[in-house]
């Protein structure tokens, strides 16, 4: 016979109301389990997203396009770009070098023109580090070789246009005059973000300079790590080896450029971190009410053992403890319980409603998140170990004749 | 010589408030409890034998008058002070038992020896009797619940629980548990009142051995007549005073 066994035995004294409570605790324990699981989930694959919508994990660029917008076309492009872009690439811990030049523009077609975002890129890396090439949904991905574009299919619809269709670009070149080439409809991507499928183009980066007449110039070079947790390390290797060319580059990390990521992160764990406390109230209120239930129907105990000598500490801390137990049950069957919810919502591929802005609905995938799972153990263990001290405490405190008399 | 007293109260007052007029429990009671006493405390219903009792158990506090214990004041004892004084030096007996329900009648006598300190037990040691349908206390007590019992006439009945013992039985294995650490006086609070009368004979019998053969003080609160006639001093009160001490 020890505390624990005595406190275990407690517990288990009133099975229905101890399964009740219990269940209350494992509820929340499966709520901070699944809503965790998606926020990483969610986390996850916003990052992805943000990498591979051609952010790369390190952006080199002028450093005042880090700060402002140019005034100009390619007000802030590097000049010399191929050297820079071997020099990237001769690293060994670069997966891809994605060179990109951003401009805007008119795209006619027939009788209509429409503003367009352009960017000229390097098809064949973009296969590699980027996702777009993947969302074509009608035609094929640009060719480094063809006067061939993918337009984003809000923009082909808003066109008129599909695969195949003749288009005329139109766009103003550093020095102020407006240059024009007509190119075709290659592709056709599927961008689930409205408002960048109704202007989004893309076309090889000689075709860009070319519109521009800007040879080998770029706005921005985005590299693609083999290992992302390298990302700072790397990033100074390469600064370092990009000063030997004189070109007065600055980079940033993805996560420094992905401002939409960092408001989601801060908004998901702004609203998840209320509900977990608005949750963890709810348990320690319904708990308590239990606990002060169990107390008070033990009344008499307590002044029986008070008066066999155990001390009021020792009393209010088999409470604790007897909490604490309960707690750590309730946790197992929560942990038993997430992980079979998880399994079922992540096999069922249940479909969220589309999100403001995306055309698509995100399927619901939960994560297992251990450091998730270990918070919530402890919150549970210690929100039934405070919800049982307060009523124990003055439950051990009182004159010791009158709980002996309680009836 | 002049015996000295286990437990010496002087002058000893309690009131409880109920409603306007404060209720005058014991109005300045003398009493001293020699060792070896099998003493009864005789008196109608609220003439302040449970007040009494509670006092000298250091179960309650008197507002005035002093009680010594040993020749020392109890009164500046901490409550902690005076909970390990109730578990080193005393043993209670209740009219309803009052066994701990989740325990096996060893387990409630073994109860009290638990209270004392123990050598410190691992976290391993202790989580890795969590499983164990019965668990295994140190094995010194053990062995001591089983001979108090078995003292008590309840050997063979070591692990069951109260809810399935008679009302003798449990009394049986309330007074093991008073003995369970040594006490010099045990308190027995209308021990019989609960029982039919030839369980409260057997009771009596248990408490008149254990006071010739263990010399132990027993405090007795009774208006039962049969309770009386076994005790070898009788104090009668009255309205919270001492009327009559008698041998």
């Amino acid at each position: 016979m020890n505390r624990l066994t005595i406190a275990w035995r407690n517990v288990t004294r009133h099975r229905r109301r101890s399964l009740i409570t219990g269940g209350l605790v494992a509820f929340g324990f499966v709520s901070f389990a699944l809503a965790g699981g998606f926020m990483a989930q969610s986390f996850d694959g916003l990052r992805h997203n943000a990498i591979r919508s051609g952010l790369g994990h390190i952006q080199f660029a002028d450093p005042r396009a880090f700060e402002k917008s140019e005034e100009k076309t390619l007000g802030f492009g590097i000049h010399n770009a191929g050297a820079a872009i071997r020099t990237i690439r001769a690293n060994g811990a670069v997966e891809a070098v994605m060179p990109r030049l951003e401009f805007y523009g008119l795209v006619s077609a027939g009788g209509t023109s429409i503003p367009f975002a352009g960017v000229g890129v390097d098809p064949e890396a973009e296969q590699r580090g980027s996702d777009i090439p993947a969302t074509i949904k009608k035609g094929v991905w640009i060719r480094p070789d063809a006067r061939t574009v993918v337009i984003g299919h809000h923009l082909a619809r808003l066109l008129n246009a599909k695969v195949g269709d003749n288009l005329t670009l139109l766009a103003t070149t550093p020095d102020g005059t407006l240059n024009a080439i007509d190119v075709s409809v290659g592709g056709i991507a599927e961008i689930f973000i409205k408002e960048l499928s109704e202007r989004y183009l893309a076309l090889p980066l000689p075709l860009a300079q070319e519109l521009l007449t800007a040879p080998d110039t770029v706005s921005r070079i985005s590299v693609l790590l083999k290992e992302p947790a390298n990302e700072a390390e790397t990033a100074a290797s390469l600064d370092a080896s990009l000063h030997t060319l004189g070109l007065g580059l600055g980079h940033r990390l993805w996560s420094e450029l992905a401002l939409f990521y960092q408001q989601v992160r801060v908004l998901y764990i702004g609203i998840f971190g209320f509900m977990g406390t608005v949750l963890v109230v709810i348990v320690f209120l319904s708990t308590i009410n239990t606990t002060l239930m169990s107390v008070t129907e033990r009344t008499r105990e307590i002044g029986t053992l008070r008066a066999l000598g155990a001390r009021s500490g020792r009393i209010a801390s088999g409470f604790v403890l007897e909490g604490a137990l309960l707690g750590t049950a309730s946790a197992i069957g929560g942990v038993v319980l997430s992980l079979v919810i998880t399994l079922m919502l992540n096999l069922s591929e249940l479909r969220l409603p589309p999100p403001p802005g995306m055309a698509k609905g995100i399927v619901i995938h939960v994560q297992v998140i251990p450091s998730v799972y270990l918070a919530a153990t402890l919150t549970m263990i210690v929100t039934l170990a405070i919800a049982s001290y307060f009523p124990a405490r003055r439950a051990a405190r009182a004159p010791i004749v009158e709980s002996l008399a309680h009836v | 010589m002049t015996p000295v007293p286990l437990l010496a109260g002087r002058n000893l007052r309690k009131h409880y408030p109920m409603g306007a007029e404060p209720v005058q429990a014991l109005r300045g009671v003398d009493i001293d409890v020699f060792p070896g006493d099998l003493l009864a405390l005789r008196g109608p219903s609220g003439s302040g034998k449970t007040t009494l009792i509670n006092l000298l158990g250091l179960l309650d506090r008197p507002d005035s008058g002093t009680l010594l214990l040993d020749g020392q004041d109890t009164q500046a004892l901490s409550e902690d002070a005076r909970a390990d004084t109730r578990r080193d030096r005393f043993g209670f007996i209740f009219q309803t038992f009052n066994l701990i329900p989740v325990l096996t009648a060893a387990e409630n006598v073994g109860y009290p020896m638990l209270l004392k300190p123990q050598p410190r037990h691992s976290w391993r040691a202790a989580l890795s009797s969590i499983p164990s349908a019965k668990p295994q206390p140190p094995a010194h007590m053990q062995v001591r619940a089983r001979e108090l019992l078995a003292a008590v006439g309840l050997t063979g009945k070591e692990d069951t629980r109260p809810d399935l013992l008679s009302g003798g039985q449990r009394q049986r294995v309330a007074i093991a548990r008073a003995l369970a650490n040594h006490p010099a006086v045990i308190f027995a609070d209308e021990p019989t009142a609960n029982l039919d009368s030839h369980t409260a004979d057997a009771i009596l019998d248990l408490l008149q051995r254990l006071n010739r053969e263990q010399q132990v003080a027993i405090v007795v609160s009774t208006h039962d007549p049969r309770v009386v006639e076994r005790c070898t001093r009788v104090l009668t009160l009255h309205d919270g005073a001492i009327l009559r001490d008698a041998a």
